[in-house]
């Protein structure tokens, strides 16, 4: 399984490379600026806001690229985007 | 039987009945996890697992001086016991470095620890001081300092008798912040007579006040967050594992179909789970 899920992974970052590349790159620079601002909740809250956004925008983009956009694509990255947001704002958001 | 098998089957593996994608992934499912979310960051909120500060912190003296005393029953040593002088020292410690702003054992117009706890009135054989600062849980502070020489040399030092605690809230260098300070102390005997007053090792003495009449520090009361912050790891971990399973089904059954991708959402939840963890470790000296 972990093997036939390898390189279905491989091959589906394969095909997208820049897509993912740009998405990994955005969550490296997610951490970074969580550990520069680490303890000034406002400024986490608003890069953990900035980056779901980036991730609904990255969404529609692969999509409009990949020729599969659809409402219901889009509605999937929102919801998971906000599902997120909200249970973060339990946690350590103010 | 049967029925729980089709239930569970639907729910996670795609195939012809959920319209090809896990059914624990389509719209209305998680949609009614948003739901679930937002009812329960409106409920935490209402049961005021916040502090005053507007973040939240699951820090308590109880738990703190628990932990302590079992790393130190683990290294046969005594427990130590619970001082109101120690912890009066503590937290006049932690609100002079929030007033005073600064993050070290010594303030910026030199008073040491061992003033405040002198100040506090506790005359003193030995005292030893240990902060932190940042922390989300009582565990992960106490972890910090058995992973480092000089605050495990602190908690687990046989001539210590008492410990003090404060949990204090303020913004430190323009950053809100939970201090913890931990004070040690040993009382001076009475006959006793110090011939040398060193940094970490000084002298004096006051009856240590009974625990009975220990009243902790007003402190962020939240045992809710660490059952919210497991329900949230739960909660992610479950998406995860259904993005992991609808992934390889979809790929081994060679389904094409209309969604998200899968492997977009599981980086997204990743990176979001390491920001978590990361929020949660603070800093000691």
């Amino acid at each position: 399984m972990v093997k036939h899920l390898y390189s279905n992974l491989k091959r589906e970052f394969k095909n997208h490379l820049f897509d993912y590349l740009f998405l990994i790159t955005a969550g490296i620079f997610f951490l970074i600026l969580l550990n520069i601002f680490r303890g000034e909740r406002i400024i986490e809250f608003i890069i953990l806001i900035s980056f779901a956004f980036f991730y609904i925008v990255w969404g529609i983009y692969h999509h409009i690229i990949d020729e599969t956009l659809h409402l219901k694509t889009v509605i999937e990255y929102i919801l998971i985007a906000f599902i997120i947001i909200f249970l973060l704002k339990i946690i350590i958001l103010p | 039987m049967e029925k729980i098998k089709t239930f569970i089957h639907r729910l996670f593996i795609p195939h012809e009945e959920n319209n090809f994608r896990a059914k624990s992934l389509h719209t209305d499912f998680l949609t009614v996890y948003l739901i679930i979310a937002f009812l329960m960051m409106i409920l935490f909120k209402q049961g005021n697992i916040h502090n005053v500060l507007g973040f939240a912190t699951d820090i308590s003296v109880d738990k703190l001086y628990q932990l302590t005393n079992e790393e130190r029953q683990k290294n046969n040593l005594p427990p130590l016991s619970l001082n109101s002088a120690l912890s009066l020292a503590a937290q006049r410690k932690a609100e002079n470095m929030l007033t005073e702003n600064y993050w070290s054992h010594y303030s910026p117009d030199g008073k040491t620890p061992w003033d405040f706890i002198s100040g506090a009135g506790y005359k003193y054989e030995y005292a030893g001081e240990n902060l932190a600062k940042n922390f989300l849980f009582s565990s992960g502070v106490v972890d910090a300092w058995m992973n480092s020489t000089t605050h495990r040399g602190n908690i687990l030092k046989k001539e210590y008798t008492e410990v003090g605690y404060a949990i204090v809230n303020g913004t430190l260098n323009g950053e809100q912040t939970t201090l913890v300070v931990q004070e040690f102390g040993k009382p001076m005997a009475s006959a006793f007579t110090p011939s040398e007053i060193q940094a970490s090792e000084t002298i004096q003495n006051i009856p240590a006040i009974p625990k009975a009449k220990y009243t902790a520090p007003v402190q962020p009361k939240i045992n809710a967050l660490s059952f919210s912050f497991n329900l949230n790891v739960i909660f992610m971990v479950f998406l995860i594992m259904v993005l992991i399973l609808d992934f390889y089904f979809a790929s081994k059954f060679n389904i094409i179909r209309i969604g998200g991708k899968n492997t977009a959402h599981l980086l997204f939840i990743i990176f979001i789970l390491i920001g978590l963890f990361m929020s949660t470790i603070g800093t000691i000296i």
